[in-house]
């Protein structure tokens, strides 16, 4: 995870009295939910009260009882266009990683192809792909296939090079020691430098996700046909504030979801292995 | 001993050559195989009509790439400067970490992408927005990195100072930051691409220039060659502010080591 070195400390704090061990509901163990938790509230409350005391507010915000309730109101209005987005997300996520692990695998396969791509690779990484958005309603029209080779030319690169620098990153030792077992190739690539790629390779995955689902959001802005980003575009242009927050919170929860899945994943891959890797947030 | 050498000096000559060969195979492919399959220029230009469209509104493109430079660059500075206090504030503070902690967890998981709406019809459709918007996108990663580096600094340094009677400050700034300057830089350097994707994405949804306007705008005319022209200069302009940011990291990392 991207910020583990807090959860750590956070966990060393919290064991450090004696009482605290003792006392199951000690004020030290529960202040790590309860304070985010009391953030939580009083952002809820403090938008809440804003929006009721001053009306003039409303031109922008709405108040979090008004979303809720329009939340569901709207809801079967709402899934048709959060199921566009979480397919387009989900579809070009998963092409992204057969294309993007075979393409990292080769790369770090064969020296001189790493040579000739690798950079271009980085290259891909930095400038702002985003742009490219257009080019793909002129290649494949306004609909749910645009959006989804958008995001799955976004999740990309990521998941490549994750991928190339995650199998390049095997000890030496122990290819060596496969040599010397004259192992065959594939069976030291599955058991040796797949494992040792995996905390690498689920940063790429996780970096690949959230671009995945950036570029289906950019690219429903862009086509303006269905999915979340266009009611939150819509809604935000016809100044219908509720709509457009209720919209962007079933959109953090799609967020959250498919990223949470790949951080599931990421523990089934590290038990299956039967060692806690310790993963690199790509950032 | 001679030929050791040599072998390193033609891996490296392979090393530079490789990459950009496979950039003019894909260019001379790319041309034949529009010029030989006929595709229209509306769907796919060649490299040749791109280049020529460049040279022909470059003037015009880089007035609009001075739009999106300036935006995205208070955007990028504006999130420097506020990630940086952020860290700093988190890292030496229990209380405050365990408040924002899962707040800036969650920040990083949600698609920020999608508040971009919000911020025009919180600021308006001009640069403000714009750069606010920006300042948003490349604000946490440079606010994670900071955070994670002032945390891992290397503990008997601290203790060192304070033994010797410095003050929390001085040991701040003489020992925490320069410890942070590596993963600073790396959220820096990241930031600096989000800031300029941050622009070009509000330029998308509501603006009169930029280059993520002319963007737009081309491609709803179908001139596929400007759009092509106008990615070109966008690409170069995010190069270019990231190549600043690393410049700039390796001029204070030799600084801080004196």
């Amino acid at each position: 995870m991207t910020v583990l070195p807090f959860a750590a400390q956070q966990a060393a704090d919290t064991e450090e009295t004696p009482a605290a061990r003792r006392l199951p509901l000690s004020w030290a163990r529960l202040r790590p939910i309860v304070l985010p938790l009391g953030l939580f509230l009083l952002w809820l409350g403090g938008w809440e009260w804003v929006v009721d005391r001053f009306p003039a507010s409303r031109s922008v915000l709405a108040a979090p009882s008004e979303i809720a309730a329009i939340l569901v109101r709207s809801f079967p209005l709402l899934v048709p266009h959060l199921l566009s987005t979480a397919r387009d997300t989900v579809m070009g996520f998963a092409l992204a990683v057969v294309v993007g692990v075979v393409l990292g695998s080769a790369l770090a396969q064969f020296r001189r192809l790493n040579q000739a791509l690798f950079p271009h690779l980085v290259l891909f990484q930095i400038v702002p792909k985003i742009a490219l958005a257009p080019l793909f309603i002129i290649w494949l029209g306004v609909g749910s296939e645009s959006r989804l080779v958008f995001a799955l030319f976004l999740s990309f690169f990521p998941i490549a090079a994750a991928t190339a620098t995650g199998l390049a990153a095997t000890r030496p030792e122990a290819l060596r020691l496969c040599a010397a077992l004259t192992a065959p190739p594939w069976r030291t690539f599955f058991a040796v430098r797949v494992p040792f790629a995996i905390p690498a390779l689920f940063a790429g995955l996780k970096m690949g996700m959230t671009m995945a689902l950036i570029g289906t959001i950019v690219g429903e802005f862009v086509t303006g046909q269905e999915g979340l980003g266009y009611v939150v575009m819509f809604a935000a242009a016809g100044a219908d504030n509720a709509l457009t927050f209720a919209a962007l919170t079933l959109l953090c929860a799609v967020g959250l979801v498919v990223y949470g899945a790949v951080v599931l994943a990421e523990i089934f891959a590290q038990r299956w292995y039967g060692a806690p890797f310790v993963t690199e947030g790509f950032n | 001993m001679t030929g050791g050498r040599q072998t390193g000096r033609h891996e490296r000559l392979l090393a530079f050559a490789l990459p950009v060969a496979t950039a003019i195979v894909v260019a001379l492919v790319w041309q034949a195989t529009v010029t030989l399959a006929d595709i229209r220029e509306i769907l796919l230009p060649t490299p040749g009509a791109i280049a020529e469209n460049l040279a022909r509104t470059l003037p015009s493109l880089l007035n609009q790439a001075l739009v999106t430079g300036r935006e995205a660059l208070a955007g990028f500075a504006l999130a420097v400067v506020a990630g940086f206090i952020g860290a700093a504030a988190i890292s030496s503070s229990k209380l405050l970490r365990e408040i924002f902690y899962p707040a800036i967890v969650a920040m990083q998981l949600i698609p920020k992408v999608a508040l971009a709406p919000l911020f025009l019809v919180f600021l308006g459709i001009g640069a403000e927005a714009r750069i606010t918007f920006a300042a948003l996108l490349s604000f946490f990663p440079v606010l994670i990195s900071t955070a994670v580096g002032l945390h891992n600094t290397d503990l008997t340094a601290v203790r060192l100072c304070r033994s010797l009677g410095a003050s929390g400050w001085q040991i701040f700034w003489s020992v925490r930051v320069p410890f942070a300057l590596p993963a600073f830089f790396s959220g820096a350097r990241i930031s600096s691409t989000m800031a300029v994707t941050g622009v070009v994405i509000a330029e998308f949804i509501s603006s009169t220039d930029g280059l993520g306007f002319v963007i737009v705008d081309q491609g709803a005319h179908a001139r596929t060659a400007a759009v092509f022209a106008a990615i070109t200069v966008l690409c170069a302009l995010g190069l270019a502010l990231y190549g600043v940011v690393a410049g700039i990291e390796k001029l204070s990392v030799r600084w801080y080591r004196g």
